[in-house]
């Protein structure tokens, strides 16, 4: 590895960098739309704030932070962050885990289907942020992203066999975290909490 | 006479490219002229979801000129997630 993570040309991924950039820049009102903004741009990292604007008044969920050192000879890191502090989320602070819908054939563990009859489909819900308990830093778990390709759970799916899709692209990966964390947003969650502050009288009796 | 062909204006992981479309052929026929103009072709097109500009994902099998699209339309074309969520 070379200095700063940076074993690539440092101006070969400067200047993916920025083409990153300022292809975001070219259709930022499109983007802004849906509630994505560019917060900050700064070789090699970006900041991305994501709102959602489909809720009145329009949160903003969380923030992205891309760092596209060594790009693309290694893909970005991606990690959710405080949209404000933008220090990234431990797992037990993330507003969302981005809860993809999977369906699947296979049976728990340890159960097994009498002779001749047929699994059931069954679905269920993964969250695309993993992490390994609540005080870790969680990460995105889709190929095209530093930390999924760095995990060895996933030494079998290189880098190298989506370099050239785009698997890493800055408008691809806003693309997942906002259909998976963003665009299922339908409400706020409120909390309330009666407390008793005292009797209360009806008629007064004379 | 074959129909007049329109052009949309499809944006592939961020970057841009204009595809003259059948308006009587369903709008995924559109999906492989856009890969392959911006050199996306490492994935088949049924991996990849075409979403309109405010971010809904559009049903590619019905035909093109069911959406009405304007002049100044601009599609989105992103790779799916794929697999993930798992840690093998």
């Amino acid at each position: 590895m070379g200095v700063n993570g940076q074993s690539a040309d440092p101006r070969v991924s400067r200047s993916k960098f920025e083409r990153e950039i300022d292809e975001f820049r070219r259709f930022a009102s499109d983007y802004a739309k849906r509630g994505w903004l560019l917060a900050e741009a700064d070789f090699p990292r970006a900041f991305v704030v994501m709102a959602a604007p489909q809720l009145k008044p329009p949160p903003i969920v969380t923030g992205v932070q891309f760092d596209y050192t060594d790009y693309d000879l290694r893909p970005p890191s991606v990690r959710l962050a405080d949209a404000f502090g933008r220090e990234p989320y431990k797992a037990s602070e993330l507003p969302t885990t981005l809860l993809r819908q999977t369906e699947s054939e296979a049976l728990p563990a340890g159960l097994a289907l009498p002779p001749g009859m047929l699994a059931q489909r069954m679905i269920q819900q993964q969250p695309l942020m993993q992490s390994y308990g609540p005080d870790e830093l969680p990460f995105l778990c889709i190929a095209g992203v530093r930390e999924y390709h760095e995990h060895p759970a996933h030494s079998g799916d290189r880098w190298e066999l989506h370099r050239r899709e785009g698997a890493g692209r800055l408008a691809r990966i806003l693309e997942i975290i906002d259909t998976y964390g963003i665009r299922p947003i339908n409400g706020y969650g409120v909390n309330l909490v009666p407390q008793v502050s005292g009797l209360t009288q009806g008629e007064v009796p004379a | 006479m074959p129909p007049k062909k329109i052009d949309i204006a499809v944006v592939v992981n961020g970057e841009p490219t204009e595809v003259a479309a059948n308006p009587k052929a369903p709008l995924k026929t559109v999906i492989p002229k856009a890969l392959e103009q911006t050199g996306n072709t490492g994935q088949p097109p049924e991996n990849w979801e075409l979403r309109d500009g405010n971010g809904t994902l559009l049903d590619t099998s019905k035909k093109t000129e069911t959406f009405g699209f304007s002049k100044e339309v601009r599609l989105f074309l992103n790779l799916k997630a794929g697999v993930g969520g798992g840690w093998a």
